[in-house]
C-alpha cells in the first residue's frame, strides 16, 4: 500500500515537471501546481502509513537507472523527512500557483520547481549510494537552476556561483564517504553497508563519517561551512526560498543521523561531541547575525542556520547519550531534534513565503525601506506574525513545545555522569537561552520594522494583498504551527519510531502518549492545550473587563511624538538602529564595517555640511576563511596560467612529453 | 588639633544627625474630599517660553526641603503618564503646537495647572514679538500660580490643591 503511494507520489512529481515544461504558458503554472499538490498529499499519505505501522516499504527497480538501478526504502526515520518535505511541498506548489513573478512563470521555471519538490521527497527514501547520489545531485542542481532564475541580478548570480561549489564540494566529499563504507562492505545498498559497519576499520569508519559530516553539514547550513546558505537563500524568489529552508537544509541533518547513526551505527563518542559542538557555534552564530541583519530574507537565512545548530545539538546530543548506551535519554533527545526540523519547516517555511510576498508587493526586503505594511497585507502579516511567534518559541505555538523538549532532552542528559557529555549539553543548553532571546530581538525588529509603524517608501505605502493562493500557502504552514505547538502529543508516536529506527532497536517511548508533552519516567508534564486555553481565557478575560470599566469610547488621538510639529516616517525606529546596542555588544563576533564620513562648509570648518554613515556586516567566517581561500586558489590559477598561451604546438608538445613520460614509467 | 581637612569633614559628619531639613508647611488648602485628584497628582511639565525662573521654583518645590512629592504630586517624562500639564512661560510661537499637542495627549479628566505670571497672560514678555497670539488653553487654567516668579511654598500649595493631602 505504501509502497505503491509512494511510488504514485514520486509519479506525480514527475508529472508535475512535465507538465510545467510542456504545457502552454496559461496552464503551465496551475498544471504543475496541482500536480505537484498531489505528490505532496500522497507522499505524505505514504510516509504516514509508514510511520503508523513502522514498517519500512522498498521498491527496487532495475530498469530506470542503468547498471546500477533503483532501490527506495522507506522506513519511519526517512517518512519523518518525507512527511515534513511533503507538508512544505504542498504550501509551497499552493503558493506557486499564484506567485506573480514572471521569472518563475517560464517554463524552466514551472518544470524545475515540482523536480526540486521531487527530488526532496526522493533523497529520504533512496536507499542505495547511486539512488541517494543521483537524488541528491538532482536536488542541488534543481535548486541551483531555480536560483538562477534570478540571473539578471548580480547578486543571485554571486550567490549561485557560491552554491554551486559549496554543494558541490560537499556532494564530492559525500560521495567519497559512501565509497569508502561501500567499498569495505562489497555492495551499493545501504542495507548492505548498515550490515558491515561493524566490521570496518575504525579509522576508516571516522573517516568516512567526517567527510560525510562536512558534506551534510554544508547542506544543513552549520558553521563554518555555511556561508552559501545566506547567500542563496535571499536571492531565491519565495517559493524557492521556503523550499531550500523548509526542506533541503533538513536533508542535512538526514544525511548526518542516517550515515552516523544508522549506516555506521552509532560510532564514536568524539563525532557526536563534535556534531553538538558546530550545533553551538551554529546556533549562536546564526541568530547573532539574524540579530543584526536588516534584510528580511537575510535575517531568515541566518534564523535557519540558528535553528539547524539546535537540531545539530539535540542530534549530538543523542548520538553521545546512545554511545554511551543512555537509550532511553538518547531517544527523547533524538525526538526533540526531529520536532524541532519538523517545526522549523513549518515556520520558517511559512516566514520565507510571507517575505516572498512582501518582496513582491514592496520590490525590495530592506526592512529599512518597509514598514506599515500591517495595513496594507493583513493576512499575510498575521501569517507571518503567527510564524514570527512560533520561532521566538512563545506558548502556544510549535516552537515552544519543541524548546522545551528539547532543554528537557538536554537537561536530563546530565544524569549520563561522563564529563564531556556532560559539558556538551551545558554548552548546548545555555546556546538555547542565548539564541531565544536574540531570536526574539530579530523577530521583534522583522515584524516590528517591517510590519508596523508607518511606511518608509511610497512603495511600501502603495504595496498590495499577495494573491488568495499565496495567502492559502502561507497559511497551511501557519496551521502545524499552532496545532503542533496546542497539541503536540499527536506526533510523539510517530517521532519516537522514527528516533527508534534511527538508534537502532525499539527504544522505550520517551514521550509518554496523550495531548500533552510528559516525559517517560517523570512527573514532569506540560499540556500546551491548557496552556493555550488559558492564554485565551485570560486574554478574552482582559478584554471583557477593559470594555466593561470603561464607559466613554476610546478617544483616537494621534501618536505621542514629543511634540514635535512633523512627525515623518523617517523618525521611527529602523532596523539598523534597532538592533544597535546588540551589534555593538557582540561587536568582537560581528565585526561591522563602519564609516562616518563628514564634509564641512567651505567657509568654516566648525559646520558640518553633510553627514555619511555607512554601516554593512558581513559574515567574519566568509572574510576570514573563505576569501583567502578563494585569493590563494586565484593566485594558484595564475601561476597555472604560465603553462598554457593558447598555441596548440605548446598543448602538442605537452601531450607528447606526457606519452614519453609514462612510457619511461611504464617500461 | 583640629586641621582644615577635619573642618571640611564637619558639615557633612553634622548633617548626618542633624534634623530632617525638610520644612513643615500650612495646612493643605482643601480637605481631601473636595480634592479633584485625591491623593496623588501626576504632571507633565512643559515649559512654554519660560526665562527659567519658573523652573528654578518648581526644581526647588520638588526639592528636599518643600518636596511637594509627599503630598502625592509628581513630575512625570510623559503626558502619557499624567493627569495634567503643568505650563510655564508666555507660550511663544515655538511652542504653542508641542504645548496643545501635549495638552490633547493627557487623556481625560485632566487638569490645565498655569505657574508664573506669564501663563497667565502677564509678566514682562507679554505682547513680545515671539509670543504667540492667544494662549488658548492657557487662558482658563484650572490652577493658577501667580508671582513672578511663585515661590515653592506656592506651587506646592496650588497643587496640594488639586490633591488634598
Amino acid at each position: 500500500m505504501s509502497a505503491a503511494l509512494l511510488v504514485a507520489g514520486l509519479g506525480l512529481g514527475g508529472g508535475g515537471a512535465a507538465a510545467g515544461a510542456v504545457l502552454p504558458a496559461r496552464a503551465r503554472v496551475p498544471g504543475a501546481a496541482v500536480l505537484t499538490g498531489a505528490a505532496c498529499v500522497v507522499a505524505c499519505a505514504a510516509a504516514a502509513g509508514v510511520l503508523t505501522s513502522g514498517k519500512p516499504v522498498t521498491v527496487h527497480s532495475a530498469e530506470i537507472l542503468p547498471l546500477t538501478g533503483v532501490t527506495l526504502s522507506l522506513d519511519p526515520l526517512g517518512a519523518v523527512f518525507v512527511l515534513t518535505t511533503a507538508l512544505v511541498g504542498a504550501a509551497v506548489s499552493c503558493y506557486a500557483a499564484g506567485y506573480p513573478a514572471r521569472s518563475m512563470k517560464s517554463r524552466p521555471a514551472a518544470g524545475l520547481l515540482p523536480l526540486f519538490i521531487t527530488s526532496l521527497l526522493l533523497v529520504p527514501a533512496a536507499a542505495s549510494i547511486a539512488t541517494f547520489m543521483a537524488a541528491w545531485e538532482l536536488m542541488a542542481l534543481s535548486s541551483l537552476l531555480l536560483l538562477l532564475t534570478g540571473h539578471r541580478r548580480r547578486e543571485a548570480r554571486d550567490a549561485a556561483q557560491w552554491y554551486a561549489v559549496m554543494t558541490h564540494a560537499g556532494a564530492a566529499a559525500i560521495l567519497l564517504a559512501f565509497v569508502l563504507m561501500g567499498a569495505h562492505a562489497g555492495g551499493q545498498s545501504f542495507a548492505a553497508i548498515r550490515a558491515y559497519a561493524g566490521g570496518l576499520p575504525p579509522t576508516v569508519r571516522s573517516l568516512a563519517f567526517l567527510l560525510a559530516l562536512a558534506g551534510f553539514a554544508s547542506k544543513a547550513g552549520a558553521v563554518p561551512v555555511h556561508v552559501w546558505l545566506p547567500r542563496a537563500h535571499p536571492e531565491a524568489p519565495g517559493p524557492v526560498s521556503a523550499l531550500m529552508s523548509g526542506a533541503m537544509v533538513n536533508l542535512g541533518i538526514y544525511g548526518i543521523i542516517r550515515t552516523g547513526e544508522v549506516l555506521l551505527g552509532g560510532g564514536e563518542l568524539w563525532w557526536w561531541l563534535m556534531v553538538a559542538g558546530i550545533g553551538v557555534v551554529s546556533a549562536l552564530f546564526g541568530a547573532l547575525h539574524a540579530a543584526a541583519s536588516s534584510d528580511l530574507k537575510r535575517l531568515l537565512a541566518y534564523s535557519t542556520v540558528d535553528n539547524m545548530g539546535l537540531v545539530l545539538i539535540g542530534v549530538g546530543a543523542s548520538g553521545a547519550l546512545a554511545v554511551t548506551r543512555h537509550d532511553a535519554l538518547a531517544a527523547l533527545a533524538m525526538v526533540a531534534a526531529l520536532f524541532q526540523m519538523m517545526n522549523h519547516a513549518a515556520f520558517k517555511g511559512c516566514l520565507f513565503l510571507g517575505a516572498g510576498s512582501v518582496q513582491h508587493a514592496a520590490g525590495t526586503r530592506d526592512l529599512d525601506q518597509l514598514g506599515g505594511l500591517l495595513r496594507r497585507l493583513p493576512a499575510t502579516a498575521a501569517l507571518f506574525g503567527v510564524a514570527a511567534l512560533s520561532i521566538c518559541a512563545l506558548p502556544p505555538f510549535s516552537g515552544f513545545a519543541s524548546e522545551w523538549l528539547l532543554v528537557q532532552g538536554l537537561l536530563r542528559g546530565f544524569s549520563a555522569h561522563s564529563a564531556a557529555t556532560a559539558a556538551a549539553l551545558l554548552a548546548g543548553v545555555a546556546a538555547l537561552a542565548l539564541t531565544g532571546g536574540l531570536t526574539a530581538a530579530a523577530f521583534v525588529k522583522a515584524f516590528g520594522i517591517g510590519f508596523l509603524g508607518q511606511p518608509r517608501t511610497p512603495a511600501a505605502a502603495a504595496a498590495d494583498e499577495a494573491a488568495p493562493a499565496m495567502v492559502a500557502g502561507m497559511a497551511l504552514l501557519a496551521v502545524p504551527c499552532v496545532v503542533l505547538g496546542v497539541i503536540p502529543g499527536v506526533v510523539m508516536p510517530l517521532l519516537a519510531r522514527a528516533a527508534g529506527t534511527a538508534l537502532g532497536g525499539p527504544p522505550p517511548d520517551p514521550v509518554r502518549a496523550g495531548t500533552g508533552l510528559g516525559l517517560a519516567g517523570s512527573t514532569d508534564v506540560i499540556e500546551p492545550a491548557l496552556l493555550a486555553l488559558l492564554l485565551t481565557a485570560g486574554l478574552a478575560l482582559a478584554w471583557a473587563l477593559a470594555r466593561i470599566r470603561t464607559r466613554a469610547r476610546a478617544r483616537r488621538a494621534e501618536a505621542w511624538g514629543c511634540g514635535r510639529e512633523l512627525q515623518t516616517a523617517r523618525m521611527q525606529y529602523t532596523a539598523t538602529s534597532f538592533a544597535e546596542p546588540l551589534q555593538r555588544v557582540f561587536e568582537d563576533v560581528l565585526r561591522p564595517d563602519r564609516d562616518l564620513d563628514v564634509s564641512h562648509l567651505a567657509e568654516s570648518r566648525y559646520f558640518e555640511d553633510a553627514l555619511r554613515y555607512h554601516s554593512r556586516i558581513d559574515d567574519a567566517v566568509e572574510r576570514g576563511w573563505y576569501r583567502p581561500l578563494i585569493s590563494l586558489a586565484g593566485r594558484w590559477g595564475e601561476v597555472a596560467r604560465r603553462a598554457q598561451n593558447g598555441s596548440m604546438h605548446r598543448y602538442l608538445a605537452y601531450g607528447f612529453a606526457a606519452l614519453i613520460v609514462i612510457l619511461v614509467v611504464l617500461a | 588639633m583640629i586641621t582644615s581637612s577635619t573642618v571640611q569633614w564637619l558639615p557633612p559628619l553634622r548633617s548626618l544627625f542633624a534634623r530632617p531639613v525638610t520644612e513643615r508647611l500650612p495646612p493643605p488648602p482643601v480637605p481631601r474630599s473636595a480634592a479633584r485628584f485625591p491623593g496623588s497628582v501626576q504632571l507633565r511639565h512643559v515649559g512654554a517660553g519660560s526665562c527659567n525662573g519658573c523652573e528654578l521654583e518648581i526644581a526647588s518645590a520638588f526639592g528636599p526641603v518643600y518636596d511637594a512629592e509627599r503630598y502625592g504630586a509628581r513630575l512625570v517624562a510623559s503626558p502619557r503618564h499624567a493627569d495634567g500639564v503643568l505650563v510655564t512661560g508666555v507660550v511663544t510661537r515655538n511652542m504653542a503646537v508641542p504645548l496643545s499637542k501635549t495638552l490633547d495627549a493627557v487623556p481625560a479628566p485632566k487638569v490645565v495647572v498655569a505657574c508664573g505670571d506669564c501663563a497667565l497672560g502677564g509678566g514682562p514678555f507679554a505682547g513680545g514679538y515671539g509670543v504667540a497670539d492667544g494662549a488658548g488653553p492657557l487662558e482658563e487654567p484650572d490652577v493658577a500660580i501667580p508671582g513672578c516668579p511663585p515661590g515653592p511654598v506656592a506651587i506646592a500649595q496650588a497643587l496640594r490643591g488639586l490633591t488634598g493631602r
